[in-house]
């Protein structure tokens, strides 16, 4: 078959996913950048260039970077949290002990839970009067709608949602690591910490690396457990309203689009980063090898 | 005797880990449990003081109610047909392009395939108001169709699985050419059997992101009879405030499903997930 015939199947091949993804993704991320510059009046009917505008309000307004910190703020939380016990799960997993598979299992059910309905569980254990945590902790805290606490009951749901995949990626990162080192830093009298500091942790670092910009990249996105642990009518909501949020809330609750784009490709700057960093660094561990 | 000595410690080592691993388990576990005690419970039982752990006689009817008060015959076809579609044909769009990214070298191939994935450094919220504006402007906002239409394909299972198809020996495909085969019968015949287990991971993350999204049915869609599982959760809050036992109901059937096809398929499932985040 000639050469020129294998192009046009080539071309019949990609053209559904081709066309779908320029009409629904890449023609929408390259809109939305382009309605931060707008402002729209009767439901988009007129629209106005207004240059910077919405981005000057944006800065100006003092909601927008409590929520950027709100974001940030659960992302340096969030991700170190989540490595730290998917390491710590990892490493006790990756001592050949028996019943491997049931634990995984375990660990990994809230990964198939729907985050909306995991949300509304752990607002009845949260609560305050009849809370199941407050009862075993023989405390009275309002953990979802005092400000101070609110963003702790977030990470907390979040970091429990979270070990079980990472756990799973890091104990695939440590079983990749020879045995053979083991045995010569045994040979060498290195015990228990020592060959975890020395020995696992160097090894384990692309892996650790790639782990955390992946939970960074999906932190600064953070709205489900928001929406719903949290809730809308919370007065505990400020001090904890992401940018995904206030997106949410901006363009279809308010309605006002512009602004909402505005917000959202913040996030995308924030993200584009995130993913040159990964980038950058992947390639630099892949020469290594 | 030293060996003997190793051993023992090696054995009370392995008590104490499994000792951590068991009480990491139960915290794991404790919300599941919470869910299904809870929607047994009355109402004056799961907001009673102290604490009561086990409702006195398992009281059925929350699930009814849940059931009846909103609309979950909705929720549920509208997540099982949106999650089908959602899966079926980026699955079969994918690997195609896949193939053809792979394996042919056509004019183009490049920045095509550049422009297809980089999508896929967007955050997802980015494209949500422009989708909302292509939905309004086709008469499409609050329909089951616009559940779906935008995820007809999948930037990302064309990613994954062009990955494995660039895996695959040549020789198969050259004999299959040499048969007279064109090169969509050497994909649909030669070559995608060989990938079944990609595929099998990419259903299984299709179906498992499709039945827990929340903010595309949130946004899209307001009828009560348009909802999915995911979006009409949150209206059952707020109906239902504080009525435990309902809300805990609700909760335990909009997961059901998904957990049940987890414990059928475990090894699937985590293989899959955890497949889908590395190469991602």
């Amino acid at each position: 078959m000639n050469s020129r015939s294998r192009y046009v199947w080539a071309y019949v091949m990609i053209a559904p996913t081709l066309l779908g993804t320029v009409l629904f993704w890449s023609w929408p991320a390259v809109y939305s950048i382009y309605l931060s510059f707008l402002k729209s009046e009767n439901f988009g009917l007129i629209n106005h260039w207004v240059g910077f505008a919405n981005y000057e309000k944006l800065f100006h307004d003092r909601e927008f970077w409590q929520n950027l910190r709100n974001t940030l703020y659960y992302t340096v939380l969030f991700v170190p949290l989540t490595l730290v016990f998917s390491t710590f799960f990892a490493v006790l997993l990756n001592s050949k002990i028996r019943g491997l598979s049931a634990y995984r299992v375990i660990f990994f059910l809230p990964q198939v839970t729907m985050p909306a309905a995991a949300a509304m569980v752990w607002v009845v254990l949260f609560a305050r009067d009849y809370g199941f945590i407050n009862y075993l902790l023989g405390t009275h805290v309002a953990w979802i709608s005092d400000s101070r606490f609110a963003m702790f009951a977030l990470v907390i749901v979040g970091v429990w949602g979270a070990i079980g995949l990472n756990m799973l990626l890091i104990l695939a990162g440590l079983q990749g690591i020879p045995r053979s080192l083991y045995e010569a830093a045994e040979l060498d009298g290195a015990v228990g910490f020592r060959k975890f500091r020395y020995i696992t942790l160097p090894l384990l670092t692309p892996t650790l690396f790639f782990t955390t910009v992946v939970l960074m990249i999906g932190a600064t996105q953070i709205f489900d457990s928001i929406y719903l642990l949290i809730g809308k009518t919370n007065v505990a909501l400020p001090s904890v309203r992401s940018l995904v949020y206030a997106y949410y809330q901006n363009s279809f609750v308010y309605y006002d689009q512009n602004y909402g784009a505005a917000i959202v490709d913040i996030l995308l700057v924030i993200n584009l980063i995130l993913t040159g960093i990964q980038f950058a660094f992947q390639k630099k561990w892949v020469n290594y090898d | 005797m030293a060996k003997s000595q190793a051993v023992a410690a090696r054995s009370r080592s392995n008590w104490i880990i499994h000792l951590v691993l068991i009480a990491a388990s139960v915290v794991m576990i404790v919300p599941f449990i919470w869910m299904i005690l809870t929607s047994f419970k009355t109402v004056t039982e799961a907001t009673q003081i102290p604490v009561k752990i086990f409702p006195a006689n398992p009281d059925w009817s929350s699930y009814a109610k849940a059931f009846e008060k909103s609309d979950f015959g909705h929720y549920y076809l509208n997540t099982i047909f949106a999650a089908f579609m959602k899966t079926l044909f980026p699955v079969i769009f994918s690997s195609m392009a896949a193939y053809a990214f792979a394996r042919i070298k056509f004019p183009g191939r490049t920045l095509l395939f550049f422009i297809i994935i980089s999508v896929m450094m967007v955050p997802n919220p980015v494209f949500y108001t422009p989708q909302y504006l292509l939905m309004s402007n086709w008469g499409l906002v609050n329909t089951v169709t616009a559940l779906w239409i935008c995820s007809l394909v999948s930037p990302f299972a064309t990613f994954l699985l062009r990955q494995f198809f660039i895996g695959i020996s040549q020789e198969l495909e050259e004999a299959a050419i040499l048969d007279g085969c064109n090169p969509f019968q050497t994909f649909r015949y030669i070559m995608l059997p060989l990938v079944k287990s990609a595929l099998v991971a990419i259903v299984i993350i299709q179906l498992l992101w499709s039945w827990n999204e929340l903010q595309w049915p949130l946004i899209i869609n307001s009828s009560p009879d348009k909802l999915t599982l995911s979006s009409g959760l949150s209206t059952l809050v707020s109906m239902f405030s504080t009525n435990y036992p309902i809300l805990m109901a609700g909760a335990i059937m909009a997961v059901i499903p998904m957990i049940v096809l987890f414990f059928l398929f475990q090894k699937r499932f985590i293989e899959g997930v955890a497949f889908s985040a590395h190469k991602g």
